[in-house]
């Protein structure tokens, strides 16, 4: 009974102690500091996050055209979740903060819509209309928001990973919507977002390398959509644990390697 | 000795700028020879003209032939696009016929075959622009025909507008711009103010301080959120309930108003088919290629060809297509023609007869160019040999030949 009672307290003490350390004022290192620190940082991950997109699903991201309903949602949710894991991972273990999806999409908006604004439109000419950025910030407060609320990695990667594709896609398809409204070119029924790529040259992509919907024989009761989402949510928690595999073998354990653990 | 160094570096400086060329082509030259000899050629390249107003037509027209020296290693070609090269979208694609046949996307294509190509295109973009036809191949790439200065003038504004099917009409240029930024950019306001919330202290309230909970973090379990010490309050959680409500009523809200505004949609589309062959004139010739030489000082070539004659009337040898190059017989030759050769010996070759022609081709551009680089595993030279009979019908014999460089 003694023993149980100078369990409790020791623990009470030490819950004291960490409250103190919580709590504990430094001169120097304080909310400016962290200022500094988020600020800079935004461009070390957005640019992170937008090469490691650019590097997997590029086109995707780029085009109207390419924005279908097969390969879109399952390649870029795939892409798009793997630094913001990471960050993810980093942010809960140094700060306990469910940020690092959230902070990722942020930083990665900013970085795309500056590229798409000021590169894509004012230096090469092509129309905002066709070259415009998907977002991730929706589906990043819905990943760090199911962290916060399970606090596991395991369960965020299944749970998170697959709400993850489902939210990149809804929320995009939003702003997809009026390029697929139908319209008439070259003879052909076609979408508003096939007469941008054909319109709009581009010329070292020829129009074969599009890899968008051919139609198959494994229709899938002809719902193509609703099965790439499925297969884009797998592979988003395969993508979600290559993140992770980036902050706890190239980010941390490095860090634990030379510098004393507290 | 400042200052000379300061000197020295501008002088450095400007003779560096001075002496830059304006990149103004498409990286033609730098293909490899035999992939701009052996592949396709183009004939009859037109540009309908030179200048246009911003939203006014120019028209190129053409023959893009798949040849049967097509290489080997770059496999049987399947697919094609004819397409525009220019620096970028300064005109648009506003038509695209082939053989006949309204062709907006990648045709499948096969050896041998001839394609007649009319491009309709809109000035975009004011400025003097290099623009080239393409014919991009599955496989190989794209490879670039005769090309052509344009010059688009502007007008002090451009729409490039489309209708609907709804009846409605857009203009491409802004279309849907102001509600992807609407929706795009209240999605980055709460995932702004959720990091604001969890990282500035005035707005959410909280001791959210990175330095001073990383050696407490530490010092728990990582699935915990630390409640019990402070880490993660009640308020955080409630706060992030709010927010993501406030997430799903966007998205909620942008369903029903795409929904709505935009009721009827279609997936991609893919229009891939192969065009109708061309009527193809009766053969009246047949030539074989029997070796060549090269003289790289004067960019010479001469190539020897054993030309027969099958049909029933005498036929010349008026012209060789290779590359984006078409040289004229001499002896057929307009006062405009950019590039000659000269055939020996000259005159007609009657129904029946075989003759071996011994052809001349001088011009800087086989070097140049770097058309025929002797420092390249081939050394060949591949084109169309046109003839023409007395009727006026043409044939293109495509040939392929090793030829000797004069190296020393």
């Amino acid at each position: 009974m003694a023993a149980t009672a100078a369990a409790v307290s020791a623990a009470e003490a030490e819950r004291e102690r960490l409250r103190a350390r919580l709590h504990k004022q430094y001169r120097w290192l304080d909310y400016k500091w962290d200022l500094v620190f988020w600020i800079t940082a935004a461009f070390v991950v957005g640019a992170a996050a937008d090469i490691t997109k650019l590097l997997f699903a590029g086109d995707w991201d780029f085009w109207t055209d390419w924005k279908d309903r097969q390969w879109w949602p399952i390649v870029s949710p795939f892409a798009f979740i793997i630094i913001p894991s990471a960050l993810q991972y980093i942010q809960w273990l140094a700060w306990r903060f469910p940020t690092g999806a959230t902070y990722t999409a942020v930083a990665m908006f900013l970085c795309s819509w500056v590229g798409r604004v000021f590169q894509w439109q004012g230096f090469v000419s092509y129309p905002l209309a066709f070259v415009w950025p998907a977002t991730i910030i929706p589906a990043g407060i819905f990943l760090d928001w199911v962290l916060l609320k399970t606090k596991s990695f395991i369960l965020t990667s299944i749970l998170g990973g697959m709400v993850w594709a489902f939210v990149f896609w809804s929320s995009n398809y939003i702003t997809l919507a009026p390029y697929l409204q139908p319209t008439q070119f070259m003879g052909h029924v076609m979408s508003v977002a096939d007469v941008q790529g054909i319109q709009y040259l581009r010329s070292q992509t020829p129009e074969y390398l599009r890899l968008v919907e051919n139609g198959t024989l494994r229709s899938f009761l002809d719902e193509t959509q609703y099965v790439s989402l499925v297969f884009g949510a797998t592979v988003a928690i395969a993508g979600y644990w290559i993140g992770q595999l980036i902050a706890r073998y190239l980010a941390i354990w490095p860090i634990g390697r030379f510098i004393k653990r507290y | 000795m400042r200052h000379c160094l300061l000197l020295a570096l501008l002088l450095a400086t400007a003779a560096l700028l001075g002496t830059a060329l304006v990149a103004s082509a498409h990286g033609e030259d730098s293909q490899e020879g035999f992939l701009r000899m052996e592949t396709v050629a183009f004939s009859n390249v037109q540009f309908s003209t030179d200048t246009v107003k911003q939203g006014e037509m120019v028209t190129i027209t053409g023959q893009a032939t798949i040849l049967d020296t097509f290489p080997r290693n770059l496999g049987d070609p399947g697919m094609g696009y004819i397409n525009i090269t220019a620096p970028g979208p300064v005109m648009l694609m506003k038509d695209r016929v082939i053989n006949g046949a309204e062709a907006p996307d990648a045709i499948f294509v096969k050896k041998g075959n001839t394609y007649d190509f009319k491009m309709t295109l809109a000035g975009r973009l004011p400025g003097r622009w290099h623009v080239h036809p393409t014919f991009a191949v599955e496989g190989a790439g794209t490879l670039i025909g005769p090309g052509q200065w344009i010059t688009v003038q502007d007008t002090g504004g451009f729409a490039n507008n489309l209708n609907l099917l709804n009846g409605q009409t857009v203009n491409l240029e802004t279309f849907g711009v102001e509600q992807l930024t609407i929706f795009q950019w209240l999605g980055f306001a709460i995932g702004l103010y959720w990091m604001l919330y969890w990282t500035w202290p005035r707005i959410g309230g909280a001791n959210h301080r990175t330095v001073s909970k990383l050696p407490v973090t530490l010092s728990v379990p990582l699935n915990t959120d630390g409640q019990d010490i402070g880490l993660i309050t009640k308020q955080d959680h409630r706060v992030s309930n709010w927010l993501l409500a406030a997430t799903i009523a966007l998205l909620a809200i942008g369903w029903i108003y795409q929904s709505v505004s935009f009721p009827i949609k279609i997936p991609q589309q893919v229009l891939r088919f192969q065009p109708p062959a061309l009527a193809q004139p009766p053969q009246f010739s047949q030539t074989v290629a029997k070796g060549g030489s090269f003289d790289p000082q004067t960019s010479t070539l001469v190539m020897d060809v054993d030309v027969t004659n099958t049909g029933k009337s005498p036929m010349n040898v008026t012209g060789f297509t290779t590359s984006s190059l078409t040289f004229v017989s001499d002896g057929t030759a307009g006062t405009g023609s950019q590039h000659t050769m000269s055939v020996e010996p000259q005159g007609q070759i009657a129904p029946g007869e075989t003759k071996t022609l011994k052809l001349t081709l001088r011009d800087p551009a086989w070097r140049d160019a770097r058309i025929i680089d002797v420092n390249r595993p081939r050394i060949e030279v591949a084109g169309q040999l046109v003839f023409q009979d007395s009727s006026g019908t043409k044939n293109q014999d495509t040939i392929l030949s090793s030829i000797n460089p004069k190296l020393v």
